[in-house]
């Protein structure tokens, strides 16, 4: 079976489940499925077997607790312990789908943005013009910060999944992350000179250039 | 991880590969047989050993529809499997006895001991 029909069928199946029981499932689901290192069609194959044997434990008056024991954390770590590592072919699609996808989604802005100030605030040119070699440095910084940003925010995930945190508190460590992410982007580009050859780029091509790499990273995504 | 869960572990580990080799079962199955064996070890703690056994490709694991209708994923015996399983019978037969013998042994002394004290 697909991945994708798979975790279509276990959302299905979720809904058979007692509220008690379904939490403490989901928690054990969100950590495992939030192992990004791990071959993911197994990750669903495991998760749908842990779902079945719940279902039947359940209809015969068991629960979570009786089948997984008290401690869903160090049951889930167990799972993700023994489960296969990603494939490098898969790997590799993984990031190649996260690099399409940020490039596309910064083009595509950019050239919306220019596009508006250009068409409201009547600015000179259709044109943005750019610096080679600051720009691919440029990239070649927000790339891995994307990633360690994404790596970040994963981990805190896993650390929060089996801990009861106030709407509050989540909400400070959220704006803080966020705050901190945006001010490291605004600086580097305050404070990166510009140098290297120039470059005149009309801003349609930038959006066009937006719009084929995010739907690229999209199809990707789909068929993975 | 402590010496007695090791060895729990390695007995499980070669109990389910004897359950697997008469009959392809799936996950809740098997946990029902080992229970009918007596074997009260907790259901969910077969999930990590199974997917061991597959890392080890001593068992590899099959969707198939179930009797009952949905998809299931039925494990079988592989031919490392079965190598793996009559390598455990010869361990096991070969530690069964001495054990046996040397627990008897003791209780035998404690038994002599109570006696002596009376």
């Amino acid at each position: 079976m697909h991945k994708k029909e798979m975790i279509k069928s276990n959302n299905e199946k979720r809904k058979e489940l007692t509220e008690e029981n379904r939490e403490y499932y989901e928690d054990m689901l969100l950590y495992i499925r939030l192992s990004y290192s791990k071959s993911e069609l197994d990750m669903e194959e495991v998760l749908a077997e842990l779902l079945d044997h719940l279902l039947e434990a359940q209809s015969q008056g068991r629960t979570a607790e009786d089948v997984f024991g008290n401690d869903p954390k160090a049951y889930a770590e167990d799972i993700v312990g023994e489960l296969p590592t990603m494939m490098t072919k898969e790997k590799f699609s993984l990031i190649s789908i996260g690099i399409l996808g940020f490039l596309g989604v910064s083009a595509l802005f950019t050239g919306i943005g220019d596009l508006l100030a250009y068409i409201i605030m009547d600015q000179s040119e259709p044109t943005r013009t750019i610096h080679i070699g600051s720009s691919l440095l440029e990239t070649g910084i927000f790339i891995p910060l994307a990633f360690f940003f994404t790596y970040v925010t994963i981990q805190y995930l896993r650390w929060s999944t089996f801990r009861k945190i106030k709407r509050s508190t989540e909400f400070i460590i959220t704006f803080l992350f966020g705050g901190a992410m945006f001010l490291v982007y605004f600086f580097l580009i305050l404070f990166l000179p510009e140098f290297g050859p120039e470059l005149s780029i009309p801003l349609y091509v930038s959006v066009i250039v937006g719009i084929v790499l995010t739907i690229s990273a999209w199809v990707l995504t789909k068929k993975s | 991880m402590s010496l007695r869960s090791q060895l729990l572990k390695g007995i499980l580990e070669g109990c389910i590969l004897a359950i697997i080799s008469r009959n392809a079962v799936y996950g809740y199955e098997l946990s029902v047989k080992l229970q009918e064996y007596g074997l009260t070890v907790s259901e969910g703690s077969i999930y990590p050993i199974l997917l061991r056994l597959q890392k080890e490709k001593l068992i590899r694991g099959e969707m198939k529809k179930s009797p009952s209708g949905p998809n299931r994923k039925y494990y079988f015996l592989t031919e490392e499997g079965a190598q793996a399983l009559e390598d455990f019978q010869k361990n096991w037969e070969e530690i069964k006895p001495p054990v046996d013998s040397l627990l008897r042994k003791e209780t035998d002394h404690a038994q002599e001991r109570n006696d002596q004290v009376e």
